[in-house]
């Protein structure tokens, strides 16, 4: 009892931090993810070099020659490319998430606010791009601009925010009618600052954790399209090795395994925090 | 007495054995030919469409003056003999007496004229039959090609890939060849096979002519292409049992897999005459280092051809030190090969003014792929030159037509690209360096927009060169000049192979591969 009280007392934010705590899978793909962040930002210094030099024999397997995860179709150190690799597939989600989010949010968040006619003309070119097949529609930008890194971040961003928009616009619709908000509106607040102020901090959290999880889907995602033959070949991404390697897939399968599982267990502690941020801010279900 | 018996008996059953064994090797009739096509055909008429879809179901439907063997000598098919007149200038073919095409119609002349004359006017390769003038029909089995110069490329391209003999009562109707409905439906033909099934992307059926103008040919009943895109779902087929054969097979883990297989063969005989070469193409017409033949040779001593030619291609594809097949009477080997020095390559960029800068790099430069299976050789291009100084980017692959309209408008660095000899040099390989033969929007013209008027003026005299020393003298000094000025680097022969189960005897090994009739191919249980 007493512990309620003390847990009643604390701010929203510690108050979610508890509850994140006590949720011993999230906690733990937080540990590998700030362990993979880590390798991403510490790893190149540590394990110097041009990942694509061709530095041994190809196929080397895993443990031979010095050679910790063997080397790969041309002879380039595999290990190499993966933690030159981790930086690169990071970032890939990170920006991917980012493009999601830019516009997943002011697509719902005008749709939610205006409604009328703006919700009706926004929701349904959010409905036409959720109807889209999201991997067609991704190769298709990619072939016509061509398989760049950039290119490709961008195009899984296209593909993905109409599930952010949808989820702003609903908070938009629930939290404008909120008493809050039409006593702001009443104070004199312009709908920007309704909009911006008053209402999207409010409607963060579910956006938090749907971004956390796009982070893990945009990898996963990229990493799909390599092994479509759409990779930028020259970044080391995890799905660049898996890409380039693909044809040797049934004599050297370490090749592609060994970046798949590394993809794997990110995007997996990206799901486990994800869901860790879900049941943290989620008000509902922090009694529980 | 008893002894000579003995004697006796013993020869009587050897020679029962050699009876029994020459017995063994005699042709089966019947049966089903399962093999493969790795594309759906534009068309089955290869009088006015390139390619090897085309040619292969298109030389079992239609017959050529000509056929080759494994060693480049032409042997009668359709024509009985063949001759040139003392001055070159024209060919007399003289026809089988009693051929008839599919519908019973006389194989005539006039057949052999209206050919040539529809080859001419719409194949794409304008250099085999650019100086026949006319075709004269003295008489119904006689036909004389003038020409207006020495032509000696003439006598490979009377191939079944190049001039299919069609019939003009069917396809001389007035309509454009190109797109007449008869050149994928209801196909009437000259050769061993007729028409049955053309079904885009699942199979092409051709069933045993009976009239076939060789006695006793052909063995099969029926031939089944079955068109199967993917190179792993062939190998497959071929290790289940569901296909007898598969040809221009180029993927080299599939093919190293199927020659583990006991009960199949794995050869790369019979591609010569199509002659496949893979190559690093330059942009030597544009502004910059790429310019210079001496970048352009650093570039290609520092590329290992040795890494390519036994890591990427396992060993399975041949050398190529220049724009002619090795496997072609024609090839000289005695050129500089370019093998990997990294000295040699650093010394020659120096010297065209290409000084490493702060972080050791000379310049930047693109490539491009014209095919997914260069891939290796694109990224192991990038790799390699980085130990030069040289920053490469590799565009990625994005479908044919981008790069082919990429390439023949000139707006690339460098491309790994494969290109076909089609036989005679005069077909296939002049127009990489034929400075007439500037073409923009046309691929696989002279897209490096090499120019040197010595190698235009060899070409010209190689062409029209009869006697077959003169001529390969002069192919063998402009490929000397070639290679020390290099526009593009030869690395190796694509690893083409033909894979076939120990039941398909005489499969197709001569110089054109599939695209030669299969007569002579039989069926028998092991």
């Amino acid at each position: 009892m007493s512990d309620q009280t003390t847990i009643k007392a604390r701010s929203p934010f510690a108050e979610a931090f508890e509850m994140f705590r006590r949720n011993h899978a999230a906690v733990a793909g937080l540990i590998v993810l700030l362990l993979i962040v880590g390798v991403a930002i510490f790893g190149p210094l540590i394990y110097p070099g041009n990942p694509f030099d061709m530095v041994w024999a190809p196929f080397t397997p895993p443990g031979q020659d010095g050679y910790l995860l063997g080397t790969d179709y041309l002879g380039r150190d595999i290990l190499s490319l993966l933690i030159h690799g981790a930086k690169v597939s990071l970032t890939v989600g990170l920006a991917a998430a980012f493009v999601t989010v830019t516009i997943g949010i002011t697509v719902g968040a005008l749709a939610g606010f205006y409604r009328g006619w703006v919700e009706e003309v926004l929701m349904r070119f959010t409905e036409f791009f959720q109807v889209l097949p999201t991997l067609l529609f991704s190769m298709v930008i990619v072939a016509l601009f061509g398989a760049s890194l950039t290119m490709i971040t961008i195009a899984i961003g296209l593909v993905s925010w109409p599930a952010v928009a949808r989820i702003t616009r609903a908070e938009f619709l629930r939290i404008r009618e909120l008493e809050y908000v039409t006593a702001a509106r009443a104070g004199g607040v312009r709908n920007g600052g309704l909009i911006f102020r008053v209402i999207l901090p409010n409607a963060l959290p579910p956006i938090i954790v749907q971004a956390a999880l796009m982070v893990g889907s945009a990898i996963l995602f990229e990493a799909g399209l390599s092994f479509l033959g759409l990779t930028d070949p020259n970044v080391p991404s995890w799905g660049q090795i898996i890409g380039s390697n693909r044809e040797y897939i049934l004599d050297a399968s370490y090749t592609v395994t060994v970046p798949g599982v590394a993809i794997f267990i990110t995007v997996l502690a990206i799901s486990l925090v994800g869901d860790g941020l879900n049941d943290a801010l989620n008000p509902k279900l922090r009694q529980r | 007495m008893t002894t000579f018996l003995k004697a006796l008996a013993r020869s009587v059953a050897a020679a029962a054995l050699l009876v029994g064994a020459a017995h063994a090797d005699e042709p089966v009739k019947g049966g089903t030919l399962i093999t493969t096509l790795p594309q759906t055909p534009r068309h089955l008429n290869p009088a006015v469409q390139s390619g090897i879809v085309t040619g292969a179901p298109g030389a079992q439907l239609f017959a050529a003056p000509l056929r080759y063997d494994e060693d480049w000598t032409p042997q009668p098919y359709l024509a009985e003999s063949w001759a040139w007149s003392d001055d070159g200038l024209s060919m007399t073919l003289n026809l089988v007496k009693d051929a008839r095409f599919h519908d019973g119609e006389p194989i005539t002349s006039e057949d052999v004229a209206f050919s040539v004359e529809t080859i001419k006017a719409n194949h794409p390769f304008k250099t085999m039959f650019g100086v026949v003038d006319s075709v004269e029909t003295p008489d119904e089995h006689t036909a004389v090609l003038k020409l207006s110069q020495p032509h000696p490329a003439l006598l490979l391209a009377m191939s079944s890939q190049l001039m299919p003999i069609i019939p003009k009562h069917i396809y001389g109707d007035g309509q454009d060849p190109k797109s007449h409905p008869r050149n994928g439906q209801d196909v009437v033909g000259s050769g061993p096979f007729k028409f049955v099934e053309f079904t885009p992307d699942q199979q092409v059926i051709l069933e045993r002519n009976d009239d076939f103008f060789i006695e006793g040919r052909p063995y099969l009943d029926r031939i089944v292409y079955r068109i199967i895109k993917d190179a792993a779902a062939r190998s497959i087929g071929m290790e289940n049992g569901e296909l007898h054969m598969t040809t221009f097979e180029n993927t080299v883990r599939n093919i190293k897999r199927m020659s583990e297989n006991d009960s199949i063969t794995v050869t790369d005989e019979g591609y010569a005459a199509i002659g496949p070469i893979n190559w690093l193409a330059f942009n030597t017409g544009q502004d910059g280092p790429l310019a210079d033949k001496r970048v352009r040779q650093a570039i290609a001593y520092a590329v290992d051809k040795e890494f390519i030619l036994n890591a990427i291609m396992l060993g399975l594809s041949q050398d190529a030190k220049t724009g002619i097949h090795p496997g072609s009477p024609l090839y000289y080997e005695g050129v500089n090969g370019y093998d990997l020095d990294l000295d040699k390559a650093n010394a020659l960029l120096d010297e065209a003014g290409y000084p490493k800068d702060a972080n050791g790099t000379r310049f930047a430069l693109t490539i491009d792929h014209g095919n997914p299976t260069t891939k290796p050789q694109a990224e192991f291009t990038k790799a390699s030159l980085a130990k030069v100084g040289i920053d490469v980017t590799v565009n990625s692959f994005v479908d044919f037509p981008t790069w082919a309209s990429k390439i023949s408008n000139h707006d690339f660095d460098m491309t790994w690209d494969t290109v076909f000899n089609w036989g005679d040099p005069v077909i296939g390989v002049h127009r990489t360096y034929d400075s007439q033969n500037i073409k923009e929007g046309v691929i696989w013209s002279n897209t490096q927009q090499y120019t040197n008027p010595k190698i235009d003026e060899l070409m010209n005299a190689a062409g029209q060169e009869i006697d077959p020393e003169k001529r390969a003298a002069l192919y063998r000094e402009f490929q000397e000049i070639l290679a020390e000025d290099l526009p593009v680097y030869w690395t190796n022969t694509l690893p083409y192979h033909t894979v076939y189960s120990n039941k398909v005897r005489n499969p197709p090994l001569g110089i054109w591969a599939s695209s030669s009739p299969y007569d002579l191919v039989y069926l028998k249980e092991e």
